[in-house]
């Protein structure tokens, strides 16, 4: 695939202009990257594909080598790696909880204990996620306002 | 493991031991007077808190697991912590002169004691998780409100 870059006058808007001749994976995934950049990820549900603007992501768990992403009440599979998408939404509120899961410190209403040292996350869909305890210091310097991970 | 997660394994495992050695001296003053209480003892008998605390420690760090355990996963590595932490303190107590093994109910209500000091030991540890849970909820929220306001993350 050919790749041109253009510097342009700061008059005119930035833009990305992808010329295919067919949606191929490849395509596919470099669109996914530019509306992820954009605030939107694009995620397939029931076989259709939907644009998921991220601040309405409550997390996003890999299961079986497969990622969903899931919002208040509907799920969506992304064709992407759970560390890939952790790295795209740096700096997005998004923190990794467990080895499967990253969650939007945002949705979350409280946190409370669970068993052996672990705490469990409410969100504000009513729905309980667990927090590893490895993970909790890194949430304690988050909050506090230190680096993400 | 990172260093801040070595920190926090040290810090519990330290919170741990100390509230052993506290619960099983209480332990020992109120079987040593129900059951014992004409013996006397030499100032030796100060180390064993701190040895029986360090071996209700050491069960516990050897089933600790880094893996994601599901609930019923926890639960069994609990049961084998306690089975292990009550083998080794019954094994002590057949065997060492200063616990009188052969009267009646000793054994046993060593085994419950043991039983009320890990069941005790785990109460107040999540009493200290649920402080901790609740400064987490204050910078939380504080953190949501500085985000709302458009803060960035690492700041």
């Amino acid at each position: 695939m050919k790749l041109e870059t253009r510097k342009i006058p700061e008059s005119e808007p930035e833009m990305v202009e992808i010329r295919y001749h067919w949606i191929t994976d490849e395509i596919q995934e470099i669109i996914s990257f530019v509306k992820s950049r954009q605030g939107q990820l694009s995620a397939v549900r029931d076989g259709r594909r939907f644009e998921v603007p991220v601040p309405d992501l409550f997390y996003a768990e890999s299961v079986d080598d497969r990622l969903f992403l899931y919002t208040a009440t509907d799920s969506y599979e992304i064709r992407m790696k759970l560390y890939e998408l952790e790295d795209l939404l740096k700096n997005k509120s998004f923190f990794r909880v467990s080895k499967s899961m990253i969650v939007n410190l945002m949705k979350i209403t409280s946190v409370r204990p669970a068993l052996n040292g672990r705490f469990s996350a409410v969100l504000k869909n009513g729905e309980e996620i667990i927090i590893s305890r490895k993970y909790v210091p890194a949430l304690k310097q988050i909050l506090k306002g230190g680096e993400s991970l | 493991m990172t260093k801040e997660k070595w920190r926090e394994l040290l810090i519990r495992t330290l919170r741990l031991y100390t509230l052993l050695v506290t619960l099983i001296t209480v332990l020992m003053i109120i079987l040593g007077n129900l059951l014992d209480r004409d013996r006397v003892f030499s100032y030796d008998a100060f180390f064993s808190p701190l040895i029986y605390a360090l071996i209700g420690t050491v069960a516990t760090l050897i089933t600790r697991s880094d893996k994601e355990l599901s609930v019923r996963g926890l639960i069994i590595r609990k049961a084998i912590s306690l089975l292990l932490i009550e083998g080794t303190i019954i094994f002590i107590a057949l065997n060492a002169d200063t616990i009188p093994a052969d009267k009646n109910w000793v054994v046993p209500c060593l085994a419950l004691g043991v039983f009320a000091v890990f069941v005790l030991s785990h109460l107040i540890l999540y009493f200290i998780d649920r402080k901790e849970a609740e400064k987490l909820n204050a910078d939380l929220a504080r953190f949501q409100e500085k985000r709302m306001n458009g803060s960035p993350m690492n700041e």
